[in-house]
């Protein structure tokens, strides 16, 4: 065995991640067989709970193309995709995801089959695009293009938006859940008429719940990283949030394997075991991570960098009691909608206007004892971009945290510089000591 | 360029030097420490302390310490100009700013994935115009408007020289449009930092009277250089240097970690 092979990994992965990661990945294989046996299967984008439970509980197979973008990219079988993208005209400022999804799509279309080669046995041919209004615009018209390729149906469910002063008006967050329960009862109803079955109404009760408490369970897990060393490395929630987060696999499957993690992470938090060697560096990171390059983790786990929490946007809702909600989708759009809000109250008090997506960082950042944060805004995207400079900003000046802004894409490897990030995270290491001095001159608690 | 300074334990310069860097560059740093080391009249035994620093940091074997550019250029350009509160430096690879607060780096900008902004834009276009790069600075000063230049791209920066070269622009008003592009994609990077005075300009390209004309404009400040804008990264290290041995010192702790030897670096040796 080589000197290098011999050397300890500087990252302690959770053994309780490999079976969730398993279960997420399985759903794949599972929509292939339901394909081949006759049976529905649907494309969906992250609609953070909204929509997904009735497509379960209706027995329709659900893949997701951003989750099969990052399956692709980190396997470095994106390229092939993004090139037939751009073949087929698409511009390479778009969404890694979009172009790696529209690459897929042409050459499936051209085969009139899954490509051999595809990841994780691909994706199969949909009955139905779902897409989703939350969050990012640009997402609805990739599905369209995808309807066109795969001459299936798109339907788009809407999610309101409140501002953070907005959603604390009288009557908004009522009316707000009402309109996302009728845009769920059009989609039973469109889904019944697409596939001929009925709802099933106990299921979709038994799924809401799970769900919750997957979320709920996921959301404690997430917890136990405040203690220091951090037991739990963000790798390890990009790893598993797709159970959650889609919610991939089996929920019954996935419920039990939270719950393992659970105490895994627990142990882990009670016995000082921390997720890397020797914690120096406890950091944040902002949006999602270059796909393509996850080993740029393992090198500053090297260097004592311990990634304790990342973007809320991928987290579950802060808990709230849903027990008096009878009425499942009220109790699905209510989850939803303590996702996008549930930041406003303490965002508001904090006079942080722009709300949920710059106020977490600055919540978690205290809560998790930040010393720093590493951005990754997506050069293609809008959405995940242009809220980090702001919290870069508020963490620098706020809590004297700094940050590093390192961009890049999700699925183009060209558009992400790794060595010029490594050369700039040791200069930011040097920051971070001196603001860790600030911080104290300045009485913070760490 | 590879710099070395030395200094004295009253922080007294006692040799400073520039050396080329060539492709042998990682092997040579011994050696022009030796010849830094010669003007000094010192041996390598009297040396207390060794910081490097730069892109290069990691081929210095005989070095204590390995710190960051932007660290010892915060040092450097503090030590001397206390009041500098945002720096620029442009240099053959890269563009930086720094906010500087009581001579520490508390946050800094670089440029990434494009040389257009650096030195290496100006080096590249040198050759097009047919002048050499310590020519254009005295050039510009002639110049009776300044000919808009794409700061984007250093290939379409070419192009459009090349082709107001064919309709006889005048060199002077094509080189301060030069300065010009670059003096605009630089203030739009370091703006982030919340440009404020006093502003320093340091590295290679702060040599060129025509860019520091460009920036003054473009910031609507007053800029100050230093005698020597190239060396203020390797002033930096010799300064943080001195004080951790200083500092090893005083609390009675060894100033060394590991034997210092004046030897090149091993792993480009072949077995």
């Amino acid at each position: 065995m080589s000197e290098e092979k011999k050397k300890k990994k500087a990252m302690n992965r959770l053994k309780s991640m490999y079976p969730l990661r398993a279960n997420i990945d399985q759903a794949y294989e599972r929509s292939v067989e339901a394909t081949k046996a006759g049976k529905p299967t649907a494309w969906s984008m992250v609609n953070w709970w909204e929509a997904d439970p009735i497509l379960k509980a209706m027995d329709i197979e659900i893949v997701y193309p951003e989750n099969f973008g990052a399956v692709c990219a980190a396997m470095g079988k994106a390229q092939k995709y993004l090139d037939r993208a751009d073949a087929e005209g698409f511009p390479t400022h778009m969404c890694g995801y979009a172009r790696n999804g529209i690459g897929y799509t042409a050459e499936m279309t051209e085969l009139g089959h899954i490509p051999p080669d595809a990841p994780m046995g691909g994706m199969p041919k949909p009955i139905l695009l779902l897409a989703s209004g939350a969050l990012c615009d640009a997402r609805i018209k990739w599905f369209q293009s995808l309807g066109r390729y795969l001459d299936a149906p798109v339907w788009a469910v809407e999610l309101p938006h409140p501002g953070v002063e907005e959603s604390q008006l009288p009557g908004v967050r009522e009316k707000s859940i009402q309109f996302m329960v009728k845009e769920l009862k059009e989609l039973v109803s469109f889904l019944e008429r697409l596939t001929g079955r009925k709802m099933d109404w106990a299921k979709l009760e038994e799924i809401a719940d799970d769900l919750i408490e997957i979320n709920r369970i996921w959301y404690e897990i997430n917890e136990f990283r405040k203690v220091r060393p951090c037991p739990m490395h963000s790798r390890d929630f990009w790893s598993c949030m797709n159970a959650s987060l889609y919610p991939a696999g089996d929920t019954k499957v996935s419920l039990k394997l939270y719950r393992d993690m659970y105490d895994e992470v627990k142990d882990r938090a009670a016995n000082k075991i921390g997720a890397v060697e020797n914690e120096k560096y406890r950091m944040v990171f902002g949006e999602l991570p270059p796909w393509h390059a996850l080993k740029i983790f393992d090198d500053l786990a090297e260097r004592g960098w311990n990634f304790v929490v990342e973007s809320w946007a991928y987290h579950a809702p802060k808990p709230i009691d849903y027990s008096k909600i009878s009425d499942p989708l009220e109790r699905i759009a209510t989850q939803t909608y303590q996702w996008l809000t549930g930041y406003f109250p303490d965002a508001l008090k904090e006079k942080e206007y722009m709300g949920y997506f710059a106020y977490p960082y600055l919540e978690w950042a205290r809560t998790y004892q930040c010393d720093g944060g590493l951005f990754h805004p997506l050069l293609t995207c809008r959405t995940a971009t242009n809220h980090l400079v702001l919290a870069q900003d508020r963490l620098l000046n706020k809590l004297h945290v700094p940050s590093l802004v390192a961009e890049g894409d999700i699925v183009d490897l060209k558009l992400f510089d790794y060595a010029d990030t490594m050369r700039k995270a040791v200069v930011l290491e040097e920051m971070m000591d001196h603001y860790k001095q600030v911080r104290q001159e300045k009485g913070f608690e760490w | 360029m590879t710099k070395v300074v030395i200094l004295d334990g009253d922080g007294k310069t006692l040799s400073a030097l520039i050396g080329p860097t060539g492709p042998e560059h990682r092997r040579l740093a011994n050696k022009v420490m030796a010849d830094a080391l010669a003007r000094a009249n010192l041996a390598f035994s009297e040396i207390s302390y060794v910081v490097a620093t730069g892109y290069g940091r990691i081929n210095v074997p005989f070095a204590d310490r390995q710190i960051t550019e932007l660290t010892c250029h915060a040092k450097g350009i503090a030590s001397l100009f206390p009041a500098v509160r945002t720096a620029i430096d442009i240099g053959g690879q890269d563009a930086k700013g720094l906010k500087i607060r009581n001579g520490k780096l508390v946050d800094f900008v670089m440029n990434d994935r494009c040389a257009a902004g650096t030195g290496r834009f100006l080096d590249v276009l040198v050759g097009t115009l047919g002048l050499r790069i310590d020519e254009l600075g005295e050039i510009s000063l002639k110049a009776t408007q300044k000919l808009p230049i794409s700061s984007v791209c250093t290939v379409f920066a070419q192009m459009e020289i090349m082709a107001c070269l064919s309709e006889g622009t005048p060199l002077p008003d094509i080189v301060a449009g030069l300065h010009d592009a670059i003096a605009n994609r630089v203030v739009k990077m370091i703006k982030k930092l919340k440009i404020e005075p006093d502003v320093v300009f340091t590295g290679g390209v702060a040599k060129n009277i025509g860019v520091v004309n460009a920036l003054q404009e473009t910031l609507g400040l007053n800029v100050s250089v230093p005698a020597e804008p190239l060396l203020t990264g390797a002033l930096g290290a010799a300064l943080l240097g001195r004080e951790l041995a200083l500092k090893a010192l005083a609390e009675g702790k060894p100033v060394h970690e590991k034997e210092l030897r004046l030897d090149e670096p091993t792993f480009f040796k072949v077995k």
